[in-house]
């Protein structure tokens, strides 16, 4: 990206808070508790020494990074699974698409009544719905990778386990990266949710605690938080992919399809 | 048609071949009716060293016959042997090159781990590497062997891919309009370049192409499949010398003799 366009992006923001800020501050807005933006700022001060902000942060990071990786793990494995295999994809396909559109946060309740206010709960939240997103893109990418690759692999005689682990694999891997990324999203929302319901810790319940407390600077400056989580981790994992797939990953068309979300 | 015998014992051998695909209607495979027939009863043989052009209008097998030699599908009717022995799948010593190099090759492989993916397996590091780069060196690929194929142009991509067949010190190799995607000027090159590897490595070639001067350029015989579905029309061996030339070559009355015979063969309407 350009220097040009990142300084126009940043103006954008730039624009969107000095608005906040007029409408607050020139009481066209008459809400007793939306805060101005310089307000939010000067409360972040208050983040440091009278809350636990960095360990909050952590909590939700970890939690979010843990259910993620186990989502990634089951996602991957049955994605590679209902990939490959006719016979799993005739037994478990109907099962996967009944249970993908079932709405996250519904599992709430369910996970409190098994596991408590727990992070157990919070894991049980963050895994299920995680793993969607990877399971259907790892599948996806598997049955699109050219029929002509398999030919070549037959070619050259190379065998079964050689064909899926050297050609079908990484044919998927921009899909299955993409999948990662949505699923990276999906982790942190439903950590904040499941931390706003099912367990008290972390960012999820800070942003609770400062509302009920009546303290909407507080509250704000952590969501504030929350997004920026949520922007770190999704860079931190393209940076990963550029990493661990530079061939794939660099090619015009994967980067146009594998940043489309 | 005259037959010219040939001493040394022919690569592939085609007894009354045919293909037919069995047509399926709601998932179930119909009996009798149901099947389309693709190739009937072909009957050739491929001598060693030799270049056989198959020529032939779109929709008369000739893929569909380039999958049989390579045992990527197994004929319907007839006998095809290789080396004498009955084709079952593919075969040690043959390599094809196909169409649609993009497809064909792994876009995330550098030029030079592309062209050791049949080998890597079989040979020792430093031998997977001297073959890789004297077969990069064959098509003028050495100082690409760290690009990525995205990189490249499409012949140069079709060069990669005609180097990993060769790094697999083929006997044959089976090309499926190899040359139809590119530019005139990069096809004329590659032509002269299959015929220069095909100088040096000895090997065979069965080369598909629906382009009538092409067939007559490269091949020592070409064959002709005509209709639907595909016959042999014709098997004509083409007298001219070698080396060939772009410009002189094609001026020559006999190679314009056959490029009229091979027009006939194939039919004014396919």
């Amino acid at each position: 990206m350009s220097a040009a366009r990142t300084l126009r992006g940043l103006g954008g923001i730039a624009l969107v808070l000095l608005a906040w800020q007029g409408v607050v501050g020139s009481g066209l807005a008459t809400y007793d508790y939306l805060p101005s933006p310089v307000a939010i700022a000067a409360s972040v001060p208050e983040l440091f020494y009278d809350r636990g902000v960095i360990g909050e942060t952590l909590h939700t990071l970890g939690a979010t990074l843990a259910g993620w990786g186990i989502a990634v793990a089951i996602g991957l494995v049955l994605g590679a699974l209902l990939g490959f295999s006719p016979i799993a994809r005739a037994w478990g396909l109907a099962s996967v698409e009944l249970l993908r559109p079932m709405p996250a946060v519904a599992l709430v309740p369910a996970a409190m009544l098994l596991f408590g206010f727990s992070i157990a709960t919070e894991l049980v939240v963050i895994v299920i719905p995680t793993i969607w997103p990877v399971l259907v893109s790892t599948m996806r990418g598997i049955m699109a990778a050219p029929a002509r690759l398999e030919d070549v692999a037959r070619t050259l005689r190379l065998g079964r386990i050689e064909t899926i682990r050297k050609v079908l694999l990484p044919a998927a891997a921009p899909a299955v990266l993409v999948g990662c990324r949505l699923a990276m999203s999906t982790a942190l929302v439903l950590a904040v949710v499941a931390e706003m319901i099912g367990n008290p810790e972390g960012i999820g319940y800070a942003v609770v605690r400062e509302a009920q407390a009546l303290h909407p600077d507080l509250m704000f400056a952590y969501v504030l938080i929350a997004g920026m989580l949520g922007v770190l981790l999704n860079a931190g994992l393209v940076a990963l992919g550029r990493l661990l797939l530079p061939g794939a990953f660099n090619r015009p068309s994967a980067v146009a399809s594998a940043s489309a979300p | 048609m005259t037959r010219v015998v040939r001493a040394s014992m022919p690569i592939f051998e085609l007894d009354k071949v045919s293909l037919a695909y069995a047509m399926t209607s709601g998932g179930r495979a119909r009996e009798r009716d149901g099947r389309r027939e693709v190739l009937h009863e072909l009957t050739f043989s491929v001598g060693a060293g030799e270049i056989l052009t198959i020529c032939g209008a779109s929709g008369t097998g000739k893929t569909s016959l380039l999958r049989i030699l390579a045992g990527l599908t197994p004929q319907s009717g007839g006998e095809a042997r290789f080396r004498g022995a009955a084709i079952a799948g593919p075969s040690e010593g043959i390599a094809l090159v196909f169409q649609d190099y993009s497809n064909a090759l792994l876009q995330w492989r550098t030029v030079a781990r592309n062209v050791a993916l049949g080998i890597e397996r079989r040979a020792a590091g430093a031998d997977v590497r001297r073959r890789v780069a004297d077969a990069l060196r064959l098509v003028g690929l050495e100082n690409n062997a760290d690009d990525y194929p995205w990189q490249l142009s499409g012949g140069m991509q079709q060069r990669v891919q005609i180097a990993r067949a060769l790094a697999l010190a083929p006997s044959v190799l089976l090309m499926d309009e190899p040359f139809a995607a590119l530019d005139a000027m990069t096809k004329a090159s590659l032509q002269d370049e299959l015929l220069r590897v095909r100088q040096e490595t000895g090997a065979s070639v069965v080369f598909i192409t629906h382009d009538i001067e092409e067939a007559v350029y490269l091949g020592d015989r070409v064959a002709v499949l005509r209709g639907s579905p595909g016959r042999l029309a014709a098997v004509l061996d083409v007298p001219l010398a070698q080396p060939r030339e772009q410009v002189t070559t094609r001026e020559q009355p006999a190679f314009l003799a056959l490029r009229h015979k091979v027009h006939d063969a194939i039919g004014r309407r396919a």
